[in-house]
């Protein structure tokens, strides 16, 4: 386990858990990335998350609707998912269930899940004041001081329609997605020193999508979609003050309102065909993303001084696949040129190093960031048993992701420029195994993530003052960050049954 | 040939990895100033300080009239206010202070004949009722409670007085405030003393080591005073006028320190309550030398009160009469341990408004920040070459630069300060700036405390 004081922190989508298909997540520190949002049934997903060449009819219409247009009859699914991060880092439990169907030339379906995320770290030792300081208790200056619960519930609905025009080989479908939010993985590990992170807000992802299938098992897909994540976080934290009536250090409730807001516009074209007549297929993808973030998270960790900002995210992608007998292979490697900028704005007249004032609004620094990531999927499936009346089959999968990025800061106040080079590697191995029967089809996956992070914070500690000459505790404030090595463990028994 | 496919996907992988050379995880900057000083403050328990208690008004207005009063000195000539004059900022602007028989207010006031400095520098009385563990130069009325700072009001005071010291006084202020009465230099004369109106000192008859004595002759003369009977009365209501003592007088005190003399809304405490934009970038450049390793005044200026706490040998200039069994020199604290290695340790003050308290040191042998802190960047070099020219001329040849005195000094210097900091003159002007954050503007001008008059009818400025 590894474990380094953080000096710099994420833009943009700091800890909104993997992102579905066709949004391109943003991490300027190796944070890992919870599986709380990955709860959807999928046939791919324990082959490495291979999608570019190899179709996946159970996961497909959630990531575009227009992919419904494959499911061939009506499916009742439930995929209990959960997650866990180690040393108890953070937990949390899906229970989506659904309904896939198709009358006609129409076809639709819709999810609902609840979710319980628990918190990502231990609300009692953030509690417990340290030694020479008075605790407060009960309400303090308006703020609830009782410790957070141990779990917050999620809820998420989703709905998809989509029409196969006959004859002409093109689908159109929509969807949309939305989720009720009151605990978000690791927000609460954004505020070192709070008692208390209180989440609250929703997200609203629309897609509209389209398939064109062509005679020799070509086709096309394009997806355009919305997102809106909009999240306020209540903080109530514990300040130490002297107290000169009772000459003692004291606790003091702060409450913080943060809000975090994110718009984004996404679209993907995406287009596979056979390779050889030997089961080869190839496909490649494009991506953009355009996403804006008028409100972020005000946070002791942001050691990069931040106000709103805005990404351009791109993917370039190819994928192949084969198909083997009762084997499955699939590969994808894509690259993702982001460009993000973001900054810091005055609060009140400030004073520059050269003697000028920035007003307020004015910009005081300026981040630029240039993201050159490569992902790289791979994945195998071979059926182990096979017959007319059971398939059983083993899946197995890797997913290297390599993130690299430059920082050009321009500091405004102190007219300087500094510049910083990151780099690290995420793995994360996958498994699976399927049951299919003719009434049945029972799945399980499991990933374990590697090279990944999460935040961890001292709790209030104090130190004596060592010296012959002096007297007295004090109080250390400001629990110093640190990235603590974690891997993520999760795994989803997914049922689907025919209708 | 699938195995030959995945064999070489995994190839693929490796290669991948290997052509990755120079992998790190990210640790480095740049971090933010703020983010930078407010780390480096969370090490030395620097916290916001809260409003200071709310003293009734009868009170308060009981001290105001004894801190202005010259009748409860000997000579009936200087009172608390001679010295910590809100004028000049609740000090007197001397390097050390003129006591009875001197003349004048603040930075003019003259000796008078026959009579000789206080071995000291008069301290400001700003923010003196935050609760600091000492008092005094040298400490010697302390309240170490149960630990010092954390540990409360709660344990009894040490004082010269010993078990004379009386019960019911709440503050460690007020326990103070019984003292300078005491004091033959400062306040109370010298035997033989006449006061102003050529009657008898009657309190320097009193033996030096009659506390009680002396606390009861001073209250006498101030309930032959009917003003102060309904003052008293008024701000004891619970106590009958048989009953008041001079603790009663000094609790007064202490009350109107309290309520008038706490100024802690600076610019600096404005940022310890995150407003980041409350302190310049020169200020948090200050901040981060100050609390950072290389200039390491927190290590003595630390804590809520940013200082306070203990006492160092900085390796001041000795200056002036000296005092103890030291004279010419003051050994400070060591004289008060009786404690060789404690020579010349005096108490590291609170910064909170220092811009406004010069001179500085315990000697008052510094006439500017700056000054200071081109002391404590090379002690050793810069007590060898102690610039005497900028002491006033009285005192001038008070100063004691002999090399056995230079050499004692340095005996005993704290180990922190024995090899030169290495601050550029930038970072001395970044910390000056960063001191100067800590000025209250509320507290720059405290003439408003003055009153009009005092109950004896004694002149109040003169």
């Amino acid at each position: 386990m590894t474990s380094r004081v953080v000096r710099l922190s994420v833009v943009l989508l700091i800890v909104a858990g993997r992102a579905p298909a066709q949004i391109i997540p943003i991490h300027t520190v190796p944070i890992v990335p919870a599986d709380q949002f990955d709860i959807f049934p999928s046939y791919t997903l324990a082959m490495g998350e291979v999608s570019i060449a190899v179709p996946d009819t159970l996961h497909d219409p959630f990531v575009n609707p227009a992919k419904g247009a494959r499911v061939r009859a009506a499916r009742f699914f439930g995929s209990p998912t959960l997650y866990n991060v180690s040393h108890d880092a953070g937990a949390g439990r899906t229970l989506p269930i659904g309904l896939l169907s198709a009358a006609g030339s129409w076809y639709g379906g819709f999810a609902l899940a609840l979710q319980q995320v628990d918190a990502s770290r231990t609300p009692a030792s953030f509690l417990a004041p340290p030694p020479g300081v008075l605790q407060a208790v009960g309400r303090l200056g308006g703020a609830d001081l009782s410790p957070d619960p141990s779990s917050h519930g999620n809820a998420l609905a989703f709905a998809m329609l989509g029409k196969a025009l006959p004859g002409s080989g093109l689908s159109v479908g929509g969807s949309v997605r939305w989720t009720k939010l009151r605990a978000v993985d690791g927000v609460d590990l954004l505020y070192p020193g709070s008692t208390s992170v209180h989440q609250y807000g929703e997200t609203i992802d629309a897609r509209l999508g389209l398939l064109k299938d062509w005679a020799g098992d070509r086709s096309l897909e394009a997806v355009i979609l919305h997102e809106r994540f909009h999240m306020t976080h209540d903080v109530t934290f514990l300040d130490a003050f002297w107290d000169p009536g009772i000459q003692q250090f004291v606790q003091r409730a702060r409450l913080e309102h943060n809000g975090d807001f994110t718009r984004r516009w996404g679209a993907q074209v995406k287009f596979e065909r056979p390779l050889t007549t030997s089961g080869w297929r190839v496909g490649w993808l494009a991506t953009a993303n355009r996403t804006s973030q008028p409100s972020v998270p005000t946070t002791d960790l942001l050691n990069i001084p931040q106000d709103p900002g805005h990404a351009a995210a791109y993917e370039l992608g190819v994928g192949v696949s084969r198909l083997y007998g009762p084997a499955v292979f699939g590969m994808d490697l894509v690259y993702q040129p982001i460009w993000s900028a973001t900054w810091a704005e005055a609060r009140t007249p400030t004073a520059t190093s050269t003697g000028d004032t920035i007003p307020v609004g004015g910009r005081t620094v300026d981040n630029a960031f240039h993201f050159s990531n490569v992902l790289f999927h791979m994945g195998v499936s071979r059926d182990v048993v096979r017959s007319l009346t059971k398939t059983a089959a083993l899946q197995l999968g890797l997913m290297v992701r390599s993130v690299h990025y430059n920082l050009a800061q321009r500091d405004h106040v102190e007219g300087a420029t500094r510049r910083l080079d990151e780099s690290w590697l995420e793995w994360t191995p996958t498994w699976g195994l399927s049951l299919r029967f003719p009434d049945l089809e029972l799945r399980y996956r499991g990933r374990v993530s590697h090279g990944t992070d999460r935040l961890v914070a001292t709790p209030n500690q104090v130190f004596g003052v060592a010296s012959p000459t002096a007297v007295g505790f004090f109080p250390q404030t400001g629990p110093s960050p640190t990235l603590d090595g974690v891997h993520v463990i999760t795994h989803q028994i997914s049922v689907s049954l025919p209708l | 040939m699938m195995t030959r496919i995945v064999r070489m996907a995994y190839l693929g992988v490796l290669a991948l990895a290997a052509g990755c050379d120079g992998w790190h995880t990210p640790s480095g900057p740049p971090a933010s100033l703020d983010a930078e000083v407010r780390q480096s403050l969370g090490g030395w328990g620097v916290v916001p300080i809260g409003p200071a208690p709310a003293q009734p008004a009868a009170l308060v207005d009981l001290g105001q009239a004894l801190m202005f009063d010259k009748v409860l000195s000997g000579n009936r000539d200087i009172s608390c206010a001679t010295c910590h004059n809100p004028v000049t900022n609740a000090g007197d602007g001397l390097s050390l202070a003129i006591g009875t028989g001197g003349s004048g207010l603040g930075p003019s006031r003259t000796l008078g004949p026959g009579r000789q400095f206080i071995p000291r520098n008069a301290p400001t009385l700003l923010n003196t009722a935050l609760g600091a563990p000492y008092l005094f130069w040298d400490g010697r009325v302390s309240n170490l409670g149960f630990g010092g700072f954390g540990g409360g009001g709660g344990g009894a005071f040490q004082t010269p007085a010993g078990n004379q010291l009386p019960a019911g006084l709440p503050t460690l202020l007020a326990a103070q405030a019984m003292f300078p009465v005491m004091n033959r230099e400062e306040m109370r004369g010298a035997r033989g003393d006449h006061d102003r109106f050529g009657n008898p000192n009657e309190l320097a008859e009193f033996a030096d080591t009659d506390f009680v004595g002396l606390w009861q002759a001073v209250t006498q003369r101030l309930l032959a005073i009917p003003e102060y009977v309904t003052k008293f009365n008024a701000a004891f209501p619970g106590t009958p006028t048989s009953a008041l003592g001079f603790q009663h007088a000094a609790t007064a005190i202490a009350a109107f320190e309290t309520q008038a003399l706490t100024r802690t809304d600076s610019p600096f405490d404005r940022y310890l309550q995150h407003d980041d934009a409350a302190l310049t970038t020169e200020q948090k450049r200050g901040a981060l030398l100050f609390f950072g390793n290389k200039a390491r005044c927190a290590s003595c200026h630390g804590g809520p009160l940013l200082g306070s706490q203990n006492f160092a040998n900085a390796g001041v200039p000795q200056l002036g009469p000296g005092t103890g069994g030291g004279a010419p020199l003051d050994f400070g604290r060591g004289e008060l341990a009786h404690q060789d290695f404690a020579r010349f340790w005096f108490r590291a003050t609170p910064l909170r408004n220092v811009e406004l308290t010069a001179p500085y040191m315990h000697d008052g042998a510094f006439a500017t920040l700056e000054a200071v802190l081109h002391h404590y960047n090379d002690v050793p070099r810069a007590l060898r070459e102690y610039d005497v020219s900028q002491l006033p001329p009285a005192l001038q040849p008070m100063y004691h630069g002999d090399d056995a005195t230079l050499s004692g000094v340095l005996a005993t210097l704290d180990g922190r300060l024995s090899a030169p900091l290495g601050l550029t003159d930038v970072e001395i002007r970044e910390l000056v700036a960063f001191l100067k954050s800590l000025t209250d503007p509320a507290a720059r001008d405290l003439s408003a405390l003055t009153p009009a008059r005092v109950p004896s009818g004694l002149p109040v400025e003169e």
